[in-house]
């Protein structure tokens, strides 16, 4: 059993239980255990518009407390996953800046050192539990399952801050897919925005680009549309009625979580993955041996 | 020994004078012991400084002379001569560098003239020290290797042989030509590329100053200026090249024919396994294609080899092997040329992932009358001739994480294309051009663009994010920064304008000629702005892209150049070689072989004299780079006019307070 800290995030522990669901029952089945921490907050991203210097402070913070712990983290919202690196990468390189976030963390007895590493879902899956590895917990097959892949684009960009999966063609979700194997296929508008960040001041301009999106996934004949990311799926799943509405389409396309089909694969109940959390029509999917 | 020395301090203008008190230091180097005759001058460079110094050798009797100056590399050649007219040995001088390494380096004019007063006495010390030295002679063979069968070799091949030299021209593949021949027309006049290349390349297959060395490589390259050793390997055509005639019969007779990704066609059209790349081809004979050839894989071809049957002149001979010949030359003129960047590096463009995303070299082909659609433009994907064409320019180029350099055609090019495309598919083809800036910067290439502006072309300045397949199209989403709007193009053919880099193997190959890579990859001149054609090594000289991307005229205006640079040195019968290379002193060598290990020109070899062995230094070889000087665990390795005596008290008369 690896130990790794689990930082939830805010969209993941308020609306997206699902994803936090799916990751803790799969990913303690392939020996990864998750430890809960206390005192986590804001990974500071939504504030880096307003004060860079918050957005690192909160980042640093957090990644502190896991230092105290001695573990690593793991982080499935890819936009807490990005502050996070990106507040790693900067203190690793400048030492004044460090300095300054230092004195701010001193009040609550905290120091950052860098020794905590930050990793996301699908990293782990990938890198850390391995491809034979999910291959040998397969209970059901998904053979012919026809699958879109969607990365996020905090999870892809931007590459000097260095990021998990490669910005241009990244294949690890398609190698863990076809693991448990489903039929992952390529498609034009792969690394498409969901347009979840447009929501604040232009939710119809949202809505538009996570519909026009789904429309052509539904076109090519797509059985199931995978993501990874709390934002994103909350586009996908919990609006697609909206969204379908926006650019006058009707769609019906089954949206899950990557770790929820890897339960399916894997035999675990669908309660427990959370899959009648998904308010997009998973049930039009006929898996094989169910 | 240097008994009466004279000491000349050099004001430079101002660049010395402002920063060192020059009188003060002439008044010092009196003080010094053994010198008799101390002055300062203006410009000692000049006549009268060059004057003041013969005079003060001949009237002094003097024997060593010390110039207080700029940096040896600038004018101790010139000082030498000056020495020598003087009536001395011109090694009998020592230059001591107080400009770059004095005046402007420093503020403080005290600090800096006692810094100064330190490194005469050291110089002085030095001269007192140094001896007379004789330059000897290289015989200079009077032929020239010219490596790479591209329009820059060619010109310069053909102009050593006009000047009455031998040139031996090496070429790779089976036929002179290289790039140029692949285009079909040349900007910004719209030059047919063959009906001007061609010719030439007769030229250098009939002058009988050029010997064509085609489908060979050059495999070691030994000795150096003037004196050359380079064995090259004649790769097996199997195909004995006196009898072919080059009729063809063999071509369409082979069992493998349209079946071959053809590399002169860019792998838009197919050929057969013996071939001739092209119908220009020179010498017009035919190869045979070792990868794929039937009887030479798999020792049988169907019922027997069909080319053999087809050939009248029973020229086909698959018994012969690769041969490898020597041949001395004087000099070496490298024209390489260059690689274009695979846009697979460049996953977002879709070039592995559409037959109708193609590269300009490609284009060139298609449009090319004797390509693979024998000029017509049509779509890879299913062959039909397409409404709408958009270029990506700079497909790498000018970006960080592929290329940061520009490759001076690629703009030009895709101009030249429009011109070609509307000629051939009228007005009604829409064409696109993505482009960074639009470089039009040679003779006559700005009025070229301003009349393909003219010609109903849609600019767009931007970088596409991405080419996407739709169905029976292809579409790009591009940011307009003239006009701050993103357009979504669809278009039937993408053309990436990929950037030029060095030969795949440029790193092999500077190594075997000992010459050096800038830090692109791209073969390094001496100076970027002086020697822009020599190496720093003699008598090898480097031409067209292979020193980095260029158009045909500077490629060909670059090659006379290597050419005349070249027969400075053939025109000699004999080169004065500097004397101060190292030697050993054969009772302390005990015979380790480091020096050898660290001689990058090969020029140390072991012998064995009774019992014992030492280390013998080849005279003609050696560059005096003082590596092996300095490796030598025992003192045993010394360079001439920097011998451990001379620098020694040298070192320590500077360092004294």
């Amino acid at each position: 059993m690896k130990k790794y800290g689990l930082y939830p995030g805010c969209v993941m522990p308020t609306e997206q239980y699902a994803l936090e669901k799916s990751i803790r029952e799969v990913l303690q089945l392939l020996d990864i255990e998750l430890v809960d921490l206390k005192g986590f907050s804001c990974c500071g991203e939504p504030l880096k518009s307003v004060n860079q210097m918050m957005t690192i402070t909160l980042s640093a913070r957090n990644l502190a407390i896991a230092e105290k712990e001695g573990l690593d983290l793991i982080v499935p919202c890819p936009m807490c996953h990005l502050a996070l690196s990106d507040c790693k990468r900067i203190l690793d390189t400048d030492p004044s800046m460090n300095q300054k976030v230092n004195k701010f963390l001193e009040d609550e007895g905290l120091k950052y050192t860098g020794k905590s590493n930050v990793f996301h879902t699908v990293e782990i899956l990938h890198n850390v539990v391995g491809i034979e590895k999910i291959k040998e917990k397969v209970k059901k097959s998904l053979k012919e399952l026809k699958v879109a892949t969607h990365y996020g684009c905090h999870l892809f960009r931007p590459s000097e801050v260095g990021r998990p999966v490669d910005s241009e063609n990244p294949q690890e979700i398609e190698n863990i897919l076809k693991a448990i194997g489903a039929n992952p296929m390529d498609y034009p508008e792969k690394l498409d925005c969901c347009g979840g960040l447009l929501n604040a001041n232009l939710p119809e301009s949202a809505l538009t680009k996570t519909g026009q999106k789904l429309q052509k996934v539904q076109e090519q004949g797509f059985d199931v549309f995978i993501d990874v990311c709390p934002w994103c799926h909350r586009q996908y799943d919990t609006k697609q009625k909206k969204a379908g509405e926006t650019v006058a389409a009707k769609l019906e396309m089954p949206v899950m979580y990557l770790t929820q089909l890897l339960g399916l694969s894997f035999g675990i109940s669908e309660e427990k993955i959370g899959l009648d959390l998904n308010l997009s029509p998973v049930d039009k999917l006929k898996l094989g041996g169910k | 020994m240097g008994n009466k020395i004279g000491v000349f301090v050099c004001h430079c203008g101002i660049n010395i004078a402002s920063t060192v008190d020059v009188k003060e230091l002439v008044n010092y180097a009196r003080t010094l012991d053994k010198v008799i005759v101390s002055k300062d001058y203006k410009y000692m460079c000049s006549d009268v400084g060059a004057n003041l110094i013969k005079d003060s050798i001949k009237k002094n009797k003097l024997d060593g002379v010390v110039i207080a100056c700029c940096s040896p590399r600038m004018h101790e050649h010139t000082f030498r001569g000056v020495v020598e007219a003087g009536g001395i040995n011109a090694f009998n001088l020592e230059i001591s560098n107080i400009r770059e390494q004095c005046s402007w380096a420093h503020d403080d004019k005290d600090l800096a003239t006692s810094k100064a007063k330190a490194l005469i006495r050291g110089a002085v010390a030095k001269a007192r020290l140094l001896e007379p030295l004789e330059t000897s002679k290289i015989k200079v063979v009077p032929k020239a290797l010219v490596i790479g069968g591209g329009i820059s070799g060619i010109q310069a091949a053909l102009d050593l042989a006009e000047e009455g030299h031998k040139v031996y021209l090496v070429e790779k593949s089976p036929s002179i030509g290289g790039r140029m021949a692949q285009l079909d027309k040349t900007f910004p006049t719209l030059d047919c590329s063959s009906c001007i290349l061609t010719p030439k390349m007769m030229e250098a297959a009939n002058n009988p100053n050029v010997e064509l060395l085609t489908y060979s490589e050059v495999a070691s390259v030994d000795g150096s200026i003037g004196n050359y050793s380079v064995k090259i390997k004649k790769k097996a055509r199997y195909v004995d090249i006196d009898k072919c005639t080059g009729c063809g019969d063999c071509i369409a007779a082979c069992r493998l024919k349209d079946r071959i990704s053809s590399e002169f066609d860019e792998g838009m059209g197919k050929r057969s396994a013996i071939y001739m790349p092209f119908p220009q081809a020179i010498p017009l004979k035919c190869t045979i294609d070792k990868e794929h050839c039937l009887q030479l894989t798999r020792g049988k071809c169907g019922t027997g080899p069909l080319c053999v049957e087809s050939c009248e002149a029973g020229a086909i001979d698959f018994k012969q092997k690769d041969e490898e010949i020597e041949v001395n030359v004087g000099v070496i003129i490298v024209a390489t040329g260059y690689d274009l960047l695979d846009p697979q590096s460049l996953y977002e463009y879709g070039y592995t992932r559409s037959k109708d995303v193609i590269t300009s070299l490609q284009m060139e082909r298609l449009i090319s009358s004797s390509g693979p659609t024998t000029g017509e433009i049509l779509r890879p994907s299913n062959g039909e001739k397409p409404k709408s064409i958009t270029y990506i320019l700079c497909v790498g180029s000018r970006d960080e994480t592929q290329c940061t350099w520009c490759c001076r055609i690629g703009c030009m090019s895709a101009l030249k294309h429009v011109y070609l495309l509307k000629e051939k598919l009228g007005d009604d083809v829409e064409i696109n051009i993505c482009y960074t800036d639009i470089r039009s910067f040679g003779k006559g290439y700005e009025e070229f663009y301003r009349n393909i502006r003219g010609m109903k072309t849609n600019f767009f300045r931007g970088r596409p994010s991405e080419v996407r397949n739709a169905k029976d199209h292809l579409s790009i989403d591009i940011f307009d920064t003239t006009t701050n709007k993103l357009f979504e193009i669809k278009t039937d053919l993408v053309v990436l304008v990929p950037a030029l880099v060095p030969r795949a193997d440029a790193e092999d190959f500077a190594r075997l000629l000992r010459i050096s890579q800038s830090a692109d990859g791209f073969l390094l001149e001496a100076h970027p702005k002086l020697r822009p054609i020599d190496t720093f090594t003699g008598g090898i000289f480097i031409t067209g892209c292979c020193q980095g991307p260029k158009d045909i005229q500077d490629s060909v205006a670059q090659s006379s150049g290597a050419a005349a640079r070249a027969a400075n040195i053939l025109s000699k019968k004999e080169l004065e070689a500097e004397p101060l290379i190292s030697y050993v002193e054969e009772d302390l060598c005990s015979g380790c072989s480091t020096c050898i290990s660290v001689c990058a020109y090969n020029a140390i070899e072991l012998v064995k004299e009774d019992d014992k062995s030492h280390a013998k230094v080849n005279e003609a070889l050696c560059m005096g780079c003082g590596a092996c000087v300095a490796s030598c665990p025992s003192g045993a390795m010394q360079q001439r006019g920097y011998k451990d005596k001379q620098l020694k008290p040298m070192i320590e008369e500077t360092l004294k307070k």
